[in-house]
């Protein structure tokens, strides 16, 4: 479906097609310290996402093979990237978060979970599927070894 | 300096020490914090004084309300605090960023706040203290917006 959003404070806003209502959450220490708690995100087609004005859209190079972008005014986290060519760079993950509309959404994937703080859980964890880290790292090990 | 009072963000450009060891920390669920974190806001009270930064330069921050401004990295956009602004004994309370301390185990998670304006498709596990909009406003003897 079709969802807008955008940061906390106005300045970045977008619009978004075919947005899924799996979302899936990632435990990894660089989300982790990025969010302050774990990047809960959906997994758009970069091309279905529209920024209405990339002023104040900052973007830093996280890691040698993705990025992230955030409002400069604010400081709302706006989207993680893969920018090494692969078969997961034609497609961008947005926090739920960010999205007008927060309900709609259902976490049915948890990633890094073995590393994932033990003082907070999301609740349904059992039903869900789980990779953690080891896994995370041989699946997109063609990344190279990062976060 | 035990790790658990100390952090930074995902960059490492800012980094911090507490003077005292955090206990646990509450989950905001107000659409604020659901905007500037893309999630569910962790926070950390840390008194007035007792956070000491390194790269306390790159820190930028908004206010984002009367009473108080957010600050986070502005080289790598990591949220690292809430910060009360109004004039007061605890002006510069911080809720700093759980996730930003280099390790969480072992802390609790002792309350959610805003708990009436949480998203429908996720929760946390576990009981704790709960409240709503009006009863956290209510506690710091303020008039929830829709009785004004």
């Amino acid at each position: 479906m079709e969802r807008k959003g955008g940061c906390m404070c106005g300045a970045v806003r977008f619009t978004a097609l075919e947005v899924p209502a799996e979302a899936g959450a990632c435990h990894c220490e660089m989300c982790r310290r990025w969010t302050g708690s774990a990047l809960i995100g959906v997994t758009v087609p970069l091309k279905n996402v529209t920024w209405e004005d990339e002023t104040h859209l900052g973007r830093i190079q996280s890691s040698p093979w993705a990025e992230r972008g955030f409002c400069t005014r604010c400081g709302s986290g706006m989207f993680f990237r893969v920018t090494m060519e692969s078969e997961y760079s034609d497609s961008i993950e947005l926090p739920i978060g960010v999205f007008d509309e927060a309900d709609g959404f259902e976490i049915t994937n948890e990633i890094y979970i073995d590393v994932k703080p033990d003082s907070f859980a999301y609740e349904g964890q059992a039903g869900r599927k789980l990779m953690t880290r080891a896994e995370c790292h041989a699946k997109f090990g063609v990344l190279g070894d990062s976060e | 300096m035990s790790k658990l009072a100390s952090g930074g963000c995902l960059c490492g450009a800012v980094r911090y020490t507490l003077s005292k060891p955090p206990e646990g920390y509450g989950a905001c669920h107000c659409g604020m914090c659901r905007k500037w974190s893309g999630g569910i806001e962790l926070g950390i009270e840390v008194a007035p004084g007792g956070i000491t930064w390194q790269g306390e330069d790159l820190i930028a921050t908004y206010k984002s309300s009367e009473w108080a401004e957010r600050g986070w990295c502005r080289e790598c956009g990591s949220n690292l605090f809430w910060r009360l602004t109004a004039p007061g004994p605890m002006q510069g309370l911080l809720a700093l960023c759980a996730g930003s301390l280099d390790r969480l185990d072992g802390l609790e998670l002792q309350s959610e706040v805003y708990i009436d304006h949480k998203p429908a498709g996720h929760a946390f596990a576990g009981d704790r203290k709960r409240m709503t909009e009006a009863e956290v406003l209510a506690s710091v003897g303020m008039t929830p917006p829709e009785d004004i």
